[in-house]
């Protein structure tokens, strides 16, 4: 049983909620774009400054020499126990 | 002898009907769909066992008093256990290439058409005889469309309960073959030339843009779409704590052990809802057709889109990433660029595809509403 009240109903939903998902998207694409636009007015520099590292070479030596003062001393210890 | 014959009639053996062997036997296969074949096993396990206890005679777990029937009143008929899950989505999400390029929630408002191509069709359907599916029937079914496994629960849930079981199985089935389903249907609409379309690279997004965005999407859903809001809400909820970046361990637990705890008690509570007497009806085969049809509509029009698109920018949209547009994040974006990668061997589309993909769930959550909305009664 085919009812055609049903059917008329079903295509007016149709249209309705393509048009409700197609607008209200669309509304969100402009939104964001403002959006985008207020953040970048808000903090320009944001995105230049993440990418840089703040680790200089020479503290970079420093770190090394370091480690392998520990590293050396640690080997020491351990043949010093292990090997009698 | 006639306490012999109590015992007897207290076994399993004795109560089984046909029916509930039958079923039993389904949620095995849906078992073996997750384990050998690899069917979103998250779901189709916890979903096969508990229809497989479901129905054991007599002990009624799936029954109001039962184990399963108290998780289904508690969470999924509350609608709970769904809005819980689009948390831990929201939370997993990265809505960066969405926000990058702002144009392609069109694709994914285009997917949405499978969802109500398929609303015509579960209403054409009742010319058939020995189907009956009214308008909340239809749209609950429809829902399939959008490729999204809470959101066809959550919808299911408030619109027609007694078909909940068949659209979650269908739902979650469904996602699994969008690898089969959707590359025929793109390879169709599109030419070679289309497809080996390469994109610009997408803008970096700053951190900034990343914290406004849940607000814009819930503004605007409170304004207009009110009904949306639960989903909506709970998925930028989660977003919201992922990209704020102070919440590290809110946003984990959002993204493991809530969705992982709710993802078992949900597909339990829905394996319980695969009762004989509901599943084994000619409507179940029905709802499977429909199903495959809302997906292969949604993914057509998402390309046609696409195609409309890479009209307009003269050539610089591949209309393959409008096929992301229904959901299935992120299944469908790996599908775009396996296609993709076919016509040209060096064009990755996985980023590009990702803001159509995310712009499937808000699409479909904004379906859902308007479906809630006017249907909901």
């Amino acid at each position: 049983m085919l009812d055609t009240t049903l059917v008329k109903e079903s295509l007016s939903l149709m249209a309705i909620g393509m048009g409700t998902v197609f607008s209200f998207l669309l509304l969100l694409v402009l939104l964001l774009r403002i959006m985008s636009w207020l953040a970048h007015r808000l903090s320009p520099l944001e995105a230049q400054t993440l990418p840089a590292t703040p680790m200089a070479p020479m503290t970079e030596q420093a770190a090394d020499a370091e480690l392998i003062a520990v590293i050396t001393a640690a080997v020491t210890r351990y043949r010093s126990r292990w090997r009698p | 002898m006639d306490a012999l014959l109590t015992l007897w009639e207290s076994t399993g053996v004795a109560n089984l009907g046909w029916q509930q062997a039958l079923m039993v036997v389904i949620g095995c296969g849906l078992i073996y769909l997750a384990i050998a074949k690899k069917f979103e096993p998250l779901l189709l396990v916890p979903i096969g066992f508990g229809a497989v206890l479901s129905n054991i005679p007599v002990a009624g777990i799936g029954g109001p008093d039962g184990l399963f029937g108290m998780i289904y009143s508690v969470g999924v008929q509350t609608g709970i256990f769904p809005l819980l899950i689009f948390m831990g989505v929201g939370a997993l999400t990265d809505f960066g290439a969405l926000i990058a390029r702002p144009s392609t929630l069109l694709l994914g408002a285009a997917a949405q058409f499978g969802i109500f191509a398929t609303l015509i069709g579960a209403v054409a359907l009742n010319a058939l005889p020995g189907f009956n599916f009214t308008l909340q029937d239809a749209s609950a079914i429809a829902i399939i469309g959008g490729a999204d496994g809470p959101t066809a629960i959550f919808l299911a849930s408030r619109l027609a309960p007694d078909l909940l079981g068949a659209i979650a199985v269908a739902a979650y089935s469904y996602m699994a073959l969008v690898p089969i389903i959707q590359p025929p249907i793109m390879r169709l609409f599109t030419t070679k030339k289309e497809r080996a379309v390469v994109m610009e690279q997408l803008r970096p997004v700053s951190r900034l843009e990343r914290i406004f965005f849940p607000f814009v999407v819930m503004i605007l859903c409170g304004l207009l779409l009110p009904s949306a809001a639960p989903l909506i809400g709970m998925l930028m909820f989660g977003n919201l704590l992922r990209e704020s970046g102070v919440v590290e361990r809110l946003s984990r637990a959002a993204q493991n052990e809530i969705i992982n705890v709710v993802t078992i008690m949900l597909g339990l509570a829905v394996g319980s809802r695969l009762s004989a007497e509901k599943f084994l009806a000619i409507e179940t085969l029905g709802i499977l057709v429909l199903g495959a049809l809302a997906f292969s509509i949604g993914t057509a029009a998402g390309v046609l889109m696409g195609k409309i698109m890479y009209r307009a920018t003269g050539g610089k949209v591949n209309p393959l990433i409008g096929a992301a547009g229904v959901s299935a994040v992120p299944m469908a974006a790996r599908v775009v660029n396996r296609v993709g990668l076919e016509s040209n061997p060096h064009n990755f589309l996985l980023m590009h595809a990702m803001g159509p993909n995310v712009a499937g769930v808000l699409g479909s959550a904004v379906a859902a509403g308007v479906l809630l909305a006017l249907t909901g009664g």
